[in-house]
């Protein structure tokens, strides 16, 4: 046993004492997981981690132009303090000029089964919040209604704690988060209609708060192939200071999210239910003239099947998606249901791994709407991500 | 002249730094193995093992990893210990065998990344319970979100699998 104790000692101590050696991270094996994990894990020894990804597309809707883009370029950077306390940033190029920080953060591993964490983070809401890199999800876009129903990439300034409890396959997190900003000083909204909360984000910029807001989610993995996730979000959207105190000029928001992803072999699936319900949206849509609806609710479904041999390192998935999603599942007062916020889309297409961390896109998207007779365009999508 | 002066120092702070984990894994170790074999005490004895063997084993096994468990002269089975990479970092594993060289239990004892550390669920280990190196792993199950630290256990299980085939066949175990 003295033997067991001296080369962990060894292990132990080398990695310690070596941690400032540099080393080429590039010659890591690139994964599929969440980008945020590169730079919380000890890396081999490594006190600081780089990485990224990034996404190129084009998008072509039919009859109109197509647009080239590259959507988002992210850098990671990471530092092990110890093998306690981390840090983890991300740092976002959208669209070539935006910059961004996407997450930013102090990671303590307290105990075992116990993280503290605090500053810029994720809001745990869904799959794709979290787990956004391309590699790790089919189509060139995210799902739409990770974008109209779940606002992703979904950061905010906030403190909380996060761990797993291996005995019974569980994970969990919560946190207490900035809200999204409804109202400005000026009295115009930021919230909507259209594209439901995503306007009230406010990404660690100078935020305000005056409400504090409670973020869950736990998963279970303990089913061979099978992963579920349940998410809770609970608070009020945060005001200027100088609406503030006006009817109407927050709302209440309570989120619920469930999530499944099944892996069998060569056949992979995942689906998610998202319902939002919001409170005093009469009063902020009559303060801001906008059409806010009083719930938001949005699901899909997924399946893919790897066309390759399961033992290439390559991968040809075909997968096809379906999704629902309304910005307008319920209105109150004299706001009408807007017919045209009552969406759904069916993605088919390719997601070609060409190796571990690169993979092409491509995908065709019927558009549809509940407005009788609209014709929604449908589009033709190519792009390219990285992972590393 | 100042590097003599540091080198107790030194020595000290990494001696104090490195003796609290593994004395709480030697805790855990001996947790498992008196679990699993319904003991309260055993005898740990390190295999000699020669170089031209070593060298056709697929896991890197040595007089300090890989152990022949035994109570009052009778074999109980034997004890593996390995770091097998995660993502970017190392998780350290522990694999008990039973006297017939099945596996009796499997365990993650540290994971060093906030993703992927699903594979230290209960369940999913349990799935190599009884196996031996005469099964395949292939129905071992995925876990979404944890692919490539479920690839790494899948191949170190395997390659313990296999040593511990080679050991049995040399007639070494």
């Amino acid at each position: 046993m003295k033997k067991v104790i001296l080369s962990l000692i060894l292990g132990a101590t080398s990695a310690l004492t070596f941690s400032q050696t540099v080393q080429d991270s590039v010659a890591q094996t690139p994964q599929q997981q969440n980008a945020a994990q590169r730079i919380l894990s000890a890396n081999n020894g490594n006190a600081v981690t780089i990485g990224g990804y990034g996404e190129v597309v084009y998008n072509q809707p039919e009859g109109d132009n197509g647009t080239l883009d590259v959507h988002r370029l992210v850098m990671l950077l990471g530092y092990r303090f110890s093998d306690k306390v981390q840090f983890v940033s991300e740092i976002e190029f959208e669209h070539v000029s935006e910059v961004y920080v996407e997450q930013a953060f102090v990671n303590y591993n307290v105990a075992n089964n116990l993280n503290l964490r605090a500053g810029l983070m994720l809001v745990p809401m869904g799959i794709v919040n979290e787990y956004h890199e391309p590699t790790t999800f089919n189509g060139v876009s995210r799902p739409a209604m990770d974008h109209e129903i779940v606002p992703t990439t979904w950061r905010e300034i906030g403190i909380g704690v996060n761990g797993r409890i291996n005995s019974a396959s569980l994970s969990y997190q919560a946190y207490i988060f900035n809200g999204f900003k409804s109202t400005n000083a000026d009295g115009s909204g930021n919230i909507g209609g259209k594209s439901g909360l995503r306007g009230g984000r406010q990404k660690g910029i100078e935020s305000t708060i005056n409400k504090p807001n409670f973020a869950s989610k736990v998963e279970y993995y303990g089913l061979p192939g099978l992963r579920l996730g349940l998410s809770g979000y609970v608070g009020r959207t945060q005001a200027d200071d100088e609406v503030d105190h006006l009817p109407g000029a927050d709302v209440g928001l309570s989120m619920v999210g469930f999530d499944a992803r099944y892996v069998k072999n060569k056949f992979t699936a995942r689906g998610q239910v998202i319902y939002a319900s919001l409170t005093d949206t009469e009063d902020y849509n009559e303060l801001t003239g906008s059409e806010l609806g009083s719930a938001l609710a949005g699901w899909y479904a997924e399946a893919a099947y790897n066309i390759l041999p399961i033992e290439k390192e390559q991968r040809l998935f075909a997968f096809a998606r379906y999704e629902q999603y309304d910005t307008h599942a319920e209105t109150e007062g004299s706001l009408m249901r807007n017919d045209a916020y009552n969406r759904d889309d069916l993605t088919m297409g390719l997601s070609y791994h060409i190796a571990n961390g690169v993979v092409f896109k491509g995908d065709y998207q019927i558009k549809n709407n509940a407005v009788s007779g609209s014709d929604a365009q449908n589009q033709i999508n190519l792009g390219v991500g990285v992972w590393f | 002249m100042k590097f003599r002066k540091l080198f107790p120092i030194v020595f000290s702070v990494l001696f104090l730094m490195s003796f609290g984990l593994p004395k709480s894994l030697d805790k855990r170790v001996d947790k498992e193995v008196k679990d699993v074999f319904e003991i309260s005490s055993y005898n740990f004895s390190s295999i000699e093992i020669s170089t031209s063997i070593k060298s056709q084993l697929p896991s890197a096994i040595t007089n300090e990893n890989f152990f022949k468990i035994s109570d009052q002269g009778a074999v109980l089975g034997y004890v593996y210990l390995d770091k097998a990479p995660s993502k970017t970092a190392q998780f350290d594993y522990l694999v008990i065998f039973d006297k017939n060289l099945k596996i009796a239990r499997t365990k993650v004892l540290i994971y060093r990344e906030e993703y992927g550390g699903e594979i230290g669920s209960k369940r999913w280990l349990s799935q190599f319970t009884g196996k031996s190196n005469k099964d395949s792993l292939s129905d071992i199950a995925a876990i979404s979100g944890a692919t490539i630290s479920v690839r790494s256990m899948k191949n170190a299980m395997s390659d313990i699998l296999k040593s511990i085939g080679i050991l049995h066949n040399k007639k070494i175990i």
